[in-house]
C-alpha cells in the first residue's frame, strides 16, 4: 500500500531548554534531587575559594607602601602588590636605561602600525605584509633595540625597512578608504593606468628605488645610544627572543619540512637528522650548548654574544617543531590537489605555493599557535642559563633588600601575565580558523 | 541508480560532425606499467588522431584510469614510449610541464582548489603558466564559464556548489588553459543521476568543437553518442578496439561481450 503525504510538515520552534539559560540549568544542573545538591555544594565551595583569594589579593591588599616591612604592618593577612608595582618597569623592561625605554614603545607602536594592515578590511596584498613583517621589520626593530654603530647591511636594511613601513602605511590608508592599492593609487596619479604593465612596472620600481635613496640618505645621519644586551631584561626581552623565534620558525620549519619530503636522498637525510636530533634533545640543553658548549669549538678570540646565541638556539629548536607540524599539515591536503594543480601546468613551487601551503596552513594553524604559546612560555627557561628575562625579573624581586622575601605576589603576577597573552593567542587562533575555513560554508 | 538508468540518461541526439584528421596527437607504443609488482599495463599500443574522440570503458581495475594518467604523466610509466604532441614523455621536466600544459584533464573527484574562488580557480594556470595578463585571464574564464552554463557562480567557492556544478567548473578550469586534448577520468561517477546529464550535456558540446578527448566512463549512451572509437580493457590489455555501432552490436571478444551483457 502506497503511502501519500498531502501537505507538508510546518517547522517547529526548538524546546525550549535548548534555547533559554533557565531551559538550560534545569536540564543540565537540577535534573534530580541529587545533581540539585552537587550543584550548590560546588558553588559553595567555589564561593570559598574566590572569596578568601579575594580577601587576600584585593581587599585585604596593600598596593602602596615602602618596603616588605611597612606591607605588614599594614595587613599581615594581604598581598604585598606595593613591591610587584614599584618594580614594574623591571618586569616590563628589565635594566633597559630608564631614558632610553622610548625606543622599546617605539618599537612595540611600529609594529602594531606594520602589522594592524592585516587585520583590517578591503586592504590588499596581505601576504606581502605578513612576509614583510617577519623579514624586515626584525632589523628595524633590532636597530632600535641595541642601538649603536650601523655596518653598511643594517643601514640598507633599515632603510627598506623603512621605505617599506611608509609604503606599508599608504597602502593600507588607501585600501581602507578607497579599497585600491598604493601601486593602482600612484599609477592614477601619474595618469599612467592605461600604460602597457611592463613600463608601469618600471614607474613602480624607479619610485620604490628613489624613495629608497631619499630614506638611505637621511637615515645616514640618524643614530641611537648603543645599549648593551646585558641590560635587556624583562617581559621585553621574553617577547624578543620568543618574538624571533616564533617568526623564524615558519619559514625554518617550511623548508625543513619540504626537505624531508624531498625526491633527492641527500636532501632528505640531511633534513631528517636535522629535526630528529633537535626534537630529541630538550631545550635546556640545546641552550647549554649554545652558550657553554659552542663557544668551546670557535677559535680564540671568537666572542659571540650569549643573547645571539640564545636565539639562534630556540630559532633551530623552534623550527624542527614546526617543520613536524608543516610536514602533518601537508599530509592532510588531499593528493588529488597537487594532481589537479599539475594538470593545469603548475610545477613543484607552483603546486607548493599556491595550491597545496595555502590549505595546509589552514589546517596547521591551531597547531602552529599551540607551538608558539609553548616556546613563549619555554623562553623562561633562558633565566637558567642567565638572562634576566620575565622570570628573572620576577625571581629578582625577592632578593631586593626592601622586598626581601617576596615571592608569591611577583610570580602570581607573572602567571597572570602570561595567561592574559596566552588566552588571547589561543582565542586569535580559533577566530582565524573561523575565518579562513571557506571549504565547510554550504 | 540502476545500469538500465545510466542507459536511458538522455542526450540530445545530434550527428557529430566528423572532424578528425590523420594528424596523428598521442601515440603509446609497447607502453608498460607496474604497480610494485602488480602488472597493471601490458604493452599497450594506441594511435590517437587529432579531433578524435575515444572513450574507454572496461572493468575496475583494468588500468583505464591508469592509461590515461600516463598520458599526462601523473603516473609514471616503466617501459615503452609515449608520445603527446609530438613530444615524447620522458624524464626531462620540461616535456612534462609542456605536455601538460596541453592536456587538460577532468578528474572523478573534480580537484578544485577549495581555498579559491571559481574565478580564481579558473584564472590560475592562466595567469601563472601562460602568462596571461590578469584581465584577459578574466574575460577568457567568464567566456568558458558561461559555456558551461554558471557565470553567475564566478565569486563562490568550490564547496558551495553542486557536484555536477563542480565537475562543470572544473572542466572549465582545463580549458581555460586552451589545450590540445582533454583527457576524463569518470568524470560523472561521483555525481547522482541529475548532475550527470548537466555534465554530459557540456562534454557532447565539447565534443562538438573538434577537441581531441579521451573519456574513462560508464555512461554506454554517452559513449554511442560521441566516441568515434570505443576502446575495451580488461586486465591491463586492450581486448577490444572499435567504433560504436560495432562495439555496442557486435562485439567479438568473449570478455566484451560478458562486459556488455553485465551492464547494458
Amino acid at each position: 500500500m502506497g503511502i501519500v503525504k498531502s501537505e507538508k510538515t510546518p517547522a517547529r520552534a526548538a524546546p525550549l531548554s535548548e534555547t533559554t539559560i533557565i531551559g538550560w540549568m534545569s536540564k543540565n544542573l537540577f535534573s534530580s534531587w541529587f545533581n540539585a545538591i552537587l550543584t550548590i555544594v560546588t558553588l559553595y565551595i567555589i564561593y570559598i575559594t574566590v572569596k578568601d583569594l579575594w580577601i587576600w589579593g584585593i581587599s585585604d591588599a596593600v598596593w602602596v607602601a615602602e618596603n616588605r616591612r611597612e606591607c605588614f604592618s599594614i595587613s599581615i593577612d594581604g598581598a604585598c602588590w606595593a613591591g610587584v608595582i614599584t618594580w614594574m618597569d623591571n618586569i616590563f623592561y628589565g635594566r633597559y636605561p630608564r631614558e632610553e625605554l622610548w625606543r622599546i614603545n617605539l618599537g612595540l607602536i611600529l609594529l602594531i602600525v606594520w602589522m594592524a594592515p592585516l587585520w583590517l578590511p578591503r586592504v590588499k596584498a596581505k601576504v606581502l605584509i605578513g612576509v614583510t613583517t617577519v623579514f624586515l621589520y626584525p632589523f628595524l626593530a633590532g636597530y632600535l633595540f641595541a642601538g649603536g654603530d650601523k655596518g653598511i647591511f643594517m643601514q640598507v636594511m633599515i632603510s627598506a625597512a623603512i621605505v617599506c613601513l611608509i609604503g606599508n602605511t599608504l597602502h593600507s590608508i588607501i585600501g581602507v578608504t578607497s579599497g585600491s592599492s598604493l601601486d593602482d593609487f600612484l599609477l592614477r596619479k601619474l595618469g599612467k593606468q592605461d600604460a602597457p604593465e611592463k613600463s608601469q612596472h618600471r614607474i613602480l620600481l624607479g619610485i620604490l628605488l628613489a624613495s629608497f635613496v631619499v630614506v638611505y640618505l637621511w637615515q645616514m645621519s640618524w643614530s641611537v645610544e648603543g645599549v648593551s644586551w646585558t641590560k635587556w631584561g624583562g617581559l621585553f626581552l621574553t617577547l624578543v627572543i620568543s618574538g624571533i623565534g616564533i617568526a623564524s620558525a615558519l619559514p625554518g620549519g617550511i623548508i625543513l619540512a619540504l626537505g624531508r619530503r624531498s625526491r633527492l636522498p641527500v636532501i632528505r637525510v640531511l633534513s631528517t637528522a636535522f629535526i630528529e636530533l633537535f626534537r630529541s634533545v630538550p631545550l635546556i640543553t640545546v641552550l647549554f650548548m649554545a652558550t657553554t658548549m659552542f663557544p668551546l669549538f670557535m677559535p680564540e678570540g671568537f666572542v659571540l654574544n650569549k643573547l645571539v646565541q640564545v636565539i639562534i638556539a630556540v630559532c633551530l629548536f623552534n623550527a624542527c617543531y614546526m617543520a613536524e607540524i608543516v610536514r602533518g599539515g601537508l599530509q592532510s591536503v588531499p593528493r588529488g590537489q597537487a594532481e589537479g594543480a599539475h594538470t593545469i601546468g603548475l610545477g613543484y613551487w607552483g603546486t607548493m605555493g599556491l595550491i597545496i601551503m595555502p590549505q595546509a596552513l589552514k589546517h596547521m594553524i591551531p597547531n602552529i599557535v599551540g607551538n608558539s604559546i609553548g616556546l613563549l612560555k619555554d623562553t623562561t627557561l633562558v633565566s637558567i642559563i642567565g638572562l634576566f628575562d620575565i622570570l628573572g625579573m620576577l625571581r629578582s624581586i625577592s632578593r631586593d633588600t626592601p622586598w626581601l622575601g617576596l615571592h608569591k605576589e611577583p610570580l602570581i603576577f607573572g602567571a597572570i601575565l602570561f595567561f592574559l597573552i596566552c588566552f588571547a593567542m589561543s582565542k586569535y587562533s580559533r577566530h582565524l580558523e573561523t575565518k579562513l575555513s571557506t571549504d565547510h560554508k554550504k | 541508480m540502476t545500469d538500465t538508468d545510466k542507459q536511458e540518461t538522455q542526450l540530445p541526439q545530434e550527428q557529430l560532425a566528423s572532424a578528425i584528421s590523420t594528424e596523428v596527437i598521442i601515440e603509446l607504443s609497447k607502453m608498460n606499467k607496474w604497480y610494485a609488482d602488480f602488472h597493471v599495463l601490458k604493452d599497450i599500443d594506441l594511435v590517437v588522431h587529432k579531433g578524435e574522440r575515444i572513450v574507454v570503458c572496461g572493468p575496475s581495475g583494468s588500468g583505464k584510469s591508469t592509461l590515461i594518467r600516463c598520458i599526462n604523466h601523473l603516473e609514471k610509466h616503466q617501459e615503452g614510449s609515449i608520445v603527446v604532441d609530438g613530444i615524447t614523455l620522458d624524464q626531462n621536466l620540461k616535456h612534462i610541464d609542456h605536455i601538460r600544459t596541453e592536456v587538460g584533464m577532468v578528474f572523478q573527484s573534480f580537484n578544485l582548489f577549495p581555498h579559491l574562488t571559481i574565478m580564481e580557480n579558473l584564472t590560475l594556470g592562466p595567469i601563472w603558466v601562460r602568462k596571461l595578463p590578469k584581465a584577459e585571464a578574466h574575460a577568457n574564464a567568464m567566456k568558458y564559464l558561461e559555456r558551461v552554463k554558471i557565470p553567475e557562480q564566478a565569486d563562490k567557492y568550490p564547496g558551495q556548489l553542486s557536484g555536477g556544478q563542480q565537475q562543470r567548473v572544473a572542466i572549465a578550469r582545463s580549458l581555460c588553459m586552451n589545450p590540445k586534448i582533454m583527457l576524463f577520468d569518470e568524470p560523472t561517477s561521483a555525481l547522482d543521476p541529475e548532475m550527470i546529464k548537466e555534465v554530459l550535456e557540456v562534454m557532447v558540446e565539447l565534443a562538438d568543437t573538434g577537441m581531441t578527448m579521451i573519456v574513462v566512463t560508464h555512461e554506454m549512451g554517452f559513449a554511442k553518442t560521441i566516441a568515434d572509437r570505443v576502446i575495451f580493457m580488461d586486465e591491463g590489455d586492450i581486448v577490444e578496439e572499435n567504433e560504436p555501432n560495432e562495439f555496442f552490436n557486435n562485439p567479438q571478444h568473449e570478455r566484451t561481450k560478458l562486459f556488455l551483457s553485465q551492464i547494458l
